[in-house]
């Protein structure tokens, strides 16, 4: 197995940096798949996340300027390590205007991921800062947890309202309550509802726009589907408000997809980046 | 001792005690003739830190009140958690604060802050401490073989590198090379590691007597790098072979600041008998100075007994007997002639020895830099008068020994209980 990178461009590794970031919030610990072509970070929906899943996939070429990866074997060319993102993070924190970063894998004390950044410096020679990264290789066998997920066969997709404004509703409403139920209809509105013994507080967004699937499937289904019909889900408050709080940067498409009271799918799309999010419903 | 400090200088004050803050739990205040030197000591004795300010930061000093004529300007050990929220937000000093008036009155045990503030307003703070022993730590950076200088703003570039939380780094210098890593204790499997290294050019001065690695705590040091990048001044490194303590000092002409650090000895097939606690190992130690020049007596026959009834270490009787010797840390200008002309001190070496003797048969070396040391500053302070019979007799006790062959002084073993043995003298 091998993998060797090199970043030179400054946007892209703060770009990069972001990401890795919104990683960081999410979970201790998360799964880094290395394919030729994609870059994934992934966690998948155990028990022990709450069953929350995430998959995040970058597209390898918008990032670094050199990439060579040996997979596993021939037709497994892919790379897959469990890795703390918070080291990640740090790593990359202080790397921020260097001249170029570099990322391997390599052997030390034991498999780490090593990241090289070479920094300007007052003097000809530049300094290094390397960071060795311990990191776990999730053997072959166990690749199945971590495939891309299928798109859920969703009742409602919709647009989701300004990040800053959903946040800050949340946020307001976790004092009040620990579960929050999110519905949507296929004429644009969508409600976030808490309610206790005490209070019932209901947020109302309107004209947030459908996006067009142009799936057979989800076109028949969303024909037939009253338009006004909420479909909706009641989740734990807590997972919802940190991907919402993780967010760093804005991203150019936002989309929630519905199952009625199984799952909530946020989708978050940037130039080169997806992320999606999977948070189960509660009864 | 009664000084004012003005305006901007308040602030620079105030972020000395933000990194003394950080090495230990007690401030020691200490007006001498050449300034006010503020000092820290962390609980393991291994980091001591010491911030002088000399009389040209003050709109005023006087060590000692004109009635105190007699004795020597009190020394006083505050609590940092007394006085640490007095300066606690640097910001708001800068805005509201006119002047500030430090005073140590010889009556009472308080010493007074007083802020001048913004519309009139007086904010007055009476801190009660003890009286003590001067901590101060003997480390001659002249004999040390390895020298860095390097502008604040590198040094606080490199500690950025590493998290706050991380306890310990360790510095490799070569003729080519400066390296500096994160150092962990025990073998930690999924600890990440970070290592940087520089070139020598970046460094305003790098001198390689002999290649060495020290591994030091860089938490404690983190408040002078604060420090020194705040006013931009360049920071000297003086160390020697792992084991020896490393010493970081800036200079800028109203103040001057060091930092000393225990650094961990490295490990041989044989640990030292006397491993101290974990990663700072202290295989350095402070030797009381038993200048101020009236040697150790009991509380009774001080002016002032310490109030709160617990004397701490310096304070007591016998330091040596009880904490271990307290090394005095020679400043730039206060070089104390024995460290300059002795030729085999060596301070951690020499204090670690001394600390594993219960039975008396140290070493000649030992004994001697100490005790030059001690009658030396005895000789040197000669300024200040010692008001009882008991003090003068000891001063020319030690006075007298160091004229005398220094093999009577190898005779002694501790240092406490050649002292201990002249208080004992009627």
């Amino acid at each position: 197995m091998k993998f060797r990178s090199k970043m030179i461009d400054v946007g892209c590794l703060n770009h990069f940096t972001r990401v890795v970031n919104t990683i960081t919030k999410l979970n201790k610990t998360c799964v880094l798949r290395l394919t030729p072509d994609n870059l994934y970070f992934v966690l998948s929906g155990k028990v022990a996340n709450g069953g929350v899943s995430m998959w995040c996939e970058l597209l390898q070429v918008n990032f670094f300027d050199e990439y060579q990866i040996e997979g596993v074997s021939p037709d497994a060319n892919e790379i897959c390590l469990e890795v703390a993102p918070e080291n990640l993070s740090r790593a990359l924190k202080t790397a921020q205007n260097a001249k170029s970063v570099k990322i391997k894998l390599t052997k030390k004390h034991c498999p780490c991921l090593t990241l090289a950044a070479e920094l300007p410096s007052l003097s000809s020679v530049s300094r290094v800062v390397t960071h060795d990264i311990p990191v776990d290789v999730i053997p072959r066998r166990l690749w199945h947890d971590y495939k891309e997920p299928s798109m859920p066969d969703f009742d409602v997709s919709i647009y989701l309202p300004p990040l800053k404004t959903m946040k800050n509703v949340v946020d307001r409403m976790k004092n009040l309550s620990n579960f929050l139920v999110i519905e949507a209809n296929l004429s644009g509105e969508m409600n976030l509802k808490i309610e206790t013994d005490l209070v019932s507080v209901t947020t109302h967004f309107k004209d947030l726009g459908n996006p067009p699937w142009g799936d057979d499937a989800s076109q028949s289904r969303s024909q037939s589907r009253d338009p006004a019909a909420m479909a909706h889900a009641r989740l734990d408050i807590k997972k919802l408000l940190q991907f919402l709080m993780g967010q760093q940067v804005n991203p150019s498409k936002a989309m929630c997809n519905i199952v009625h009271k199984r799952i909530v799918h946020l989708i978050f799309l940037h130039e080169d980046v997806s992320l999606q999010y999977f948070i189960p419903a509660v009864a | 001792m009664k000084c004012s400090i003005e305006g901007n200088h308040v602030k620079a004050f105030g972020k000395a005690i933000h990194a003394l803050a950080r090495i230990g739990e007690d401030l020691w205040l200490d007006p001498l003739e050449k300034g006010l030197a503020l000092r820290a000591v962390n609980s393991a004795h291994s980091a001591y830190a010491c911030f002088l300010f000399s009389p040209l930061f003050f709109q005023h000093y006087s060590p000692r009140l004109s009635t105190q004529t007699l004795g020597t300007p009190v020394k006083c050990q505050l609590a940092m958690k007394s006085i640490l929220p007095l300066f606690r937000c640097l910001a708001t000093i800068e805005r509201n604060v006119n002047r500030c008036e430090i005073s140590i009155s010889s009556d009472e045990n308080w010493v007074v802050f007083q802020f001048y503030c913004r519309h009139g307003i007086i904010k007055t703070h009476n801190l009660s401490f003890q009286e003590s022993e001067a901590l101060q730590a003997v480390f001659p950076t002249n004999l040390c073989p390895n020298v860095l200088k390097a502008q604040a703003k590198l040094l606080g570039d490199i500690a950025r590198h590493f998290p706050t939380s991380q306890e310990e780094v360790t510095l490799a210098i070569s003729p080519v090379r400066v390296t500096l890593k994160n150092y962990y204790e025990e073998e930690c499997d999924r600890a990440m590691y970070t290592e940087m290294s520089l070139h020598p050019d970046e460094f305003d001065y790098y001198q390689v007597g002999i290649d060495s690695h020290i591994t030091f705590c860089l938490k404690e040091l983190r408040g002078l790098l604060s420090f020194a990048e705040s006013h931009g001044l360049p920071v000297c490194v003086h160390f020697g072979p792992s084991g020896k303590p490393v010493s970081f000092s800036l200079d800028d002409m109203p103040l001057t600041a060091t930092v000393v650090l225990a650094t961990l000895e490295e490990r041989t097939s044989d640990p030292p008998s006397q491993t101290g606690p974990a990663q700072t190992g202290p295989t350095y130690r402070w030797v009381p100075r038993m200048c101020p020049p009236y040697p150790v007596h009991p509380p009774s026959t001080v002016h002032r007994p310490p109030c709160g009834g617990a004397p701490s270490a310096p304070a007591s009787a016998s330091p040596a007997a009880h904490d271990g010797p307290h090394e005095s840390p020679v400043l730039a200008e206060d070089r104390v002639l024995s460290s300059q002309a002795s030729p085999v001190f060596s301070a951690a070496f020499h204090l670690r020895k001394l600390l594993d003797l219960q039975n008396p048969s140290p070493p000649w070396e030992e004994a001697v830099p100490t005790h030059n040391t001690d009658a030396e500053a005895a000789a040197a302070a000669a300024t200040a008068t010692t008001p009882s019979n008991n003090q003068t007799t000891a001063i020319e006790d030690m006075e007298a020994e160091s004229i005398c062959a220094t093999t009577k002084m190898a005779a002694n073993t501790i240092p406490a209980t050649p002292l201990a043995a002249k208080v004992m003298r009627p």
